[in-house]
């Protein structure tokens, strides 16, 4: 291979087609540079940021009238009736060629650097050099090149991993760095664990605490690409966030999405299990692994924050009602901490309604299920059909119950699994049997003699 | 002497309930000592019954008392709340607080067939305006449901008020600043500043909206935004559209919380007299006696569906309710940009009295779970909440008929239906008002709530169990 001929290269300003080659040989198959290293035999065009960006590049020099592809312009050509000798083309060989760009203080500017492909060249021109003209609607990034935009608005929130300081990634890995590090998530730790919220026994599983953070949703219906960018209409945090959108994401996540990266990460990955029990080990591990000065920056920062709530929280309401007046605090955009209604003392009258955990009773919901299964199956369907009840064992979609108890297809149900022991179960049905067969007698009028029953 | 547990073989048998002997108290006369009120403290095996075997025998015993207020025959009934009694407290576990509100909800119902002693018992009430306040306020204080919907509409207003130099707001039930507060302070916060806001709240009480009003007015002042209240007392079915003083140029926002189903309210007589095919079919039903209806039922289940106006979708399962028509087509004509629907996710509207009872036991459990798990037994404030609160809305539902039934409580679809046919569009609730209301229930501990998201609209469930829709709506043109 030849040297390039840097000498040769010309940097003509305002020309169309000029070039100047160096070595003429067509190469024998397609084969592709790598980018920014051309073919040192390849043309080197440079075009002036007009022609660049000019959708009419081949221009017919009969009637200058401009047209898209060189295909288009050599159709039209044929219509003058050209004599033979014009007719052909200047060059019959096909010569590869390249393109500089034409910002001078860019590295593409060098012919060395070149890019192979005028598409290339023109998109890079519009990235690097030129006005972004194409918002994402969601998520406020802006492009200059269309085909960039469309290729984002498909992925623009299908996958996406969103820390609770409200930074959005579509990358795993650049996720969990963040996390490690993010301040906003030590505050709400720290937070979690002053309140104890940890503390509240509650049996109930929570769905949210703990669970994996990965949000797939399928994007909104594709966005009819538009010249209006910067639009007004939809999506609030384009316009709205100053900073960093308020944290709006599931909390922390699963156990497996960290493990893998305590490794990489050292400690300062958090341990959260899937229950909201271990926040307060985690964030003792977090509260550890950040300096002092950070811990105290980020208390602080709550500080301030909780302080602004419990100073609002000071006004003097003129109600008679004052206990549960409830003036609110930082809202959607003021705090990292998101919109928070009431302040922190309404908190602890939250907290103070919750006494020591009372016995442990089935749920009224539980309750419910479970009359509907027994009263199906257990009793018989004659009781229940005395009643004037049908037990139909394949009920509809219950929206609203029919004249029938549809008991057991109460799809709002709540299976709980709290009591399934099996020595419950005899004496309950015991007891069950017993009062269904009380209401059998109820049911039947008439008082009967001594020690007969009447079944139906 | 137990007599319950003695004979297991009974409980093992599936089919006909053969009983023994063993039932009865042997010597006495009357076959059901255990049921006279004449019997000192005799009940020893109901006191043995643990708490959820009581919850069982009460889910059954209110089936049972609930079919013989609603076929009218106030002996039995009264046999039965006899026995419910016995098991029921207003104090004690989640089933039994159920079971009190309910048969107290039967009882009002049986009762208003002595219309005298209905009156005589009834006329010495006193209502306090305060006390209402004070529940209601317990009640978003106890739990979240109240606030998440507040987050939820404040999200939605903001979104649809985007690049909007005039709000205007106009709140169906305007009793609690805290959700308008909030509200201020976020549209303080836009980077283009807030727009001028005018909220128009509309109550029966002046004394609640006057306090609206200065709360406002303070906070707006602080945060140095153009604001202005005005307020509208007035109860919602008598509401005066021109009287909310829509101006053109401003963008529209209506906040309906737990309102639009007391105008569902409506003459049901009148409107069933006015569909003869219904009305057939309905009487059908009612002259069939239990145990034929039962086999009809088992006969011919698809017709038994089709029975009930309520259980298909079609418009004429909506129900004439005049008052909702002309209402939501005057909130039509003032072209509202966004209107955000907060309801219970219940159909507490059904014809029969059965169908409210059982879909009430169902959502009504859920809602003291819900109290359950977050508030001791002990406080009286759950107390006030669960009896002032949920026992007079289950009072309503079962007992009252006609115009006198307010909460008309119906599902999602349901509303959906409605709004559509009125001429509104549906506007889809942001992912980010979701993660807003999740991102508030972690932050104050509330454990066990879900946000679910259906077609656009919100949910919010107590585990799995749907108990609030929230729905967004625009005005639309007909094309």
């Amino acid at each position: 291979m030849g040297d390039l001929d840097l000498d040769n290269s010309s940097s003509l300003v305002g020309s169309t087609a000029s070039g100047e080659a160096t070595f003429s040989e067509p190469p024998a198959k397609k084969k592709r540079n790598l980018p920014g290293m051309p073919d040192p035999e390849a043309e080197v065009i440079a075009l002036s940021p007009k022609t660049l960006m000019a959708t009419n590049r081949f221009v017919c020099e009969i009637c200058n009238k401009g047209f898209q592809r060189d295909q288009n312009l050599q159709l039209h050509r044929r219509g003058h009736n050209l004599p033979w000798k014009l007719r052909q083309r200047t060059t019959t060989e096909v010569r590869k060629r390249v393109y500089v760009c034409p910002e001078t203080s860019c590295v593409h500017h060098n012919p060395t650097r070149a890019l192979g492909d005028l598409t290339g060249i023109k998109k890079h021109f519009c990235r690097k050099h030129g006005e972004k003209k194409w918002k994402c609607e969601r998520c406020s990034k802006k492009y200059a090149v269309q085909s960039d935009w469309k290729a984002h608005m498909k992925t623009c929130g299908t996958r996406e991993y969103k820390c609770d300081c409200g930074t959005l990634f579509s990358r795993r890995d650049s996720f969990i760095t963040h996390r490690a590090f993010c301040d906003a998530l030590a505050e709400e730790s720290a937070k979690a664990q002053t309140l104890g919220s940890s503390q509240l026994a509650n049996p109930n599983p929570s769905p949210n605490a703990g669970k994996a953070v990965v949000v797939a949703s399928p994007p909104p219906p594709p966005l009819t690409p538009s010249n209006n960018v910067v639009s007004p209409a939809l999506s609030i945090q384009s316009s709205e966030f100053p900073e960093n959108p308020v944290g709006l994401s599931p909390p922390p996540p699963a156990t497996t999405c960290l493990t893998s990266t305590t490794t990489a990460i050292s400690t300062t990955a958090t341990t959260t299990t899937s229950t909201g029990n271990c926040s307060n080990t985690s964030t003792s591990v977090f509260a550890s692994i950040f300096a002092p000065s950070t811990a105290s920056q980020t208390s602080a920062a709550a500080n301030s924050s909780y302080s602004n709530i419990v100073s609002s929280s000071a006004i003097p309401s003129a109600s008679a009602m004052e206990p549960t007046s409830l003036s609110l605090s930082t809202s959607l955009y003021l705090s990292n901490n998101g919109s928070t209604l009431f302040p922190t003392a309404d908190q602890q009258d939250h907290r103070q309604y919750v006494a020591s955990p009372q016995a442990p009773a089935m749920s009224a919901t539980a309750l419910l299920q479970k009359a509907a299964q027994m009263g199906a199956a257990a009793t018989s369907g004659s009781f229940l059909r005395g009643f004037g009840l049908a037990t139909s064992s394949s009920p509809p979609q219950a929206q609203d119950s029919t004249t029938s108890l549809q008991w057991s297809n109460n799809s709002h149900s709540h299976q709980h699994k709290r009591d399934g022991s099996g020595g419950a179960a005899a004496t309950v049905a015991a007891g069950l049997g017993a009062s269904s067969a009380l209401l059998t007698d109820l049911m039947m009028g008439p008082p009967v003699p001594f020690g007969v029953i009447i079944s139906p | 002497m137990s007599v319950l547990f003695v004979d297991q073989k009974m409980a093992q048998e599936d089919g006909s309930p053969v009983t023994s002997s063993a039932m009865y108290f042997p010597g006495l006369g009357s076959p059901y000592p255990w049921l006279s009120p004449g019997i000192g403290s005799p009940y020893p095996w109901l006191r043995e019954l643990k708490s959820e075997e009581r919850g069982l025998c009460l889910i059954q015993l209110l089936q049972g008392c609930a079919h013989h207020v609603a076929s009218g025959s106030i002996e039995q009934a009264n046999v039965w709340l006899e026995q419910i009694s016995q098991l029921a407290s207003a104090g004690g576990d989640t089933m039994q607080r159920i079971a009190a509100y309910f048969t107290e909800a039967l009882a009002d119902r049986m009762l208003k067939g002595l219309p005298g002693l209905y009156k005589a018992l009834n006329s010495t009430k006193l209502s306090s305006i305060a006390e209402e306040i004070h529940i209601k306020r317990l009640f978003f204080d106890l739990c979240p449901f109240l606030k998440l919907s507040y987050v939820i509409t404040n999200q939605a207003i903001v979104e649809a008020m985007e690049g909007e130099k005039m709000v205007h707001i106009i709140d169906l039930h305007s009793f609690e600043p805290a959700q308008w507060i909030n509200l201020i302070q976020t549209l303080n916060a836009r980077p283009e500043g807030p727009p001028h806001l005018r909220i128009t709240g509309i109550h029966e009480h002046k004394e609640v909206l006057e306090q609206m009003a200065a709360r406002l007015t303070e906070e707006a002042e602080k945060h140095d935004i153009p604001f202005q209240f005005n307020a509208i007392v007035s109860k919602l079915e008598n509401l005066d559209v021109e009287s909310l003083r829509v101006k053109t140029g401003e963008a529209l926002a209506v906040c309906s919380v737990l309102q639009l189903h007391s105008l569902l309210a409506t003459d049901d007589d009148m409107t069933r007299r006015k569909s003869p095919l219904a009305t057939n079919n309905l009487q059908k039903v009612m002259h069939i006696n239990k145990r034929t209806l039962g086999e009809w039922l088992e006969k011919d289940p698809i017709s038994a569906y089709c029975l009930s106006p309520d259980s298909s979708l079609s418009p004429l399962s909506l129900g004439a309710s005049p008052k909702m028509g002309s209402f939501l087509t005057a909130l039509w004509g003032l072209s509202p940009k966004l209107m955000v629907i907060t309801e219970q996710e219940s159909n507490h509207n059904g014809h029969t009295l059965m169908d409210r009872i059982i879909e009430a036991l169902h959502y009504y459990a859920a809602l003291f779970d819900c109290l359950e798990s977050t508030v001791s037994r002990a406080s009286m404030e759950r107390q006030k909440v669960e009896k002032m609160l949920f026992g007079e809305e289950i009072k309503n539902i079962i007992s009252c008929e006609g115009t006198d039934r307010k909460e008309r409580h119906e599902k999602l679809e349901k509303w959906i239906l409605r709004l559509e046919l009125s001429g509104f569009g549906r506007v889809q609730l942001s992912y980010h008002g979701r993660m807003q209301a999740k991102k508030m229930l972690r932050d104050y501990g509330y454990d066990g709530y879900e946000i679910k998201e259906d077609n656009g609209c919100l949910v919010i469930c107590w585990h799995d169990r749907p108990l609030f829709s929230v729905s967004a709506w625009r005005f639309r043109r007909y094309e």
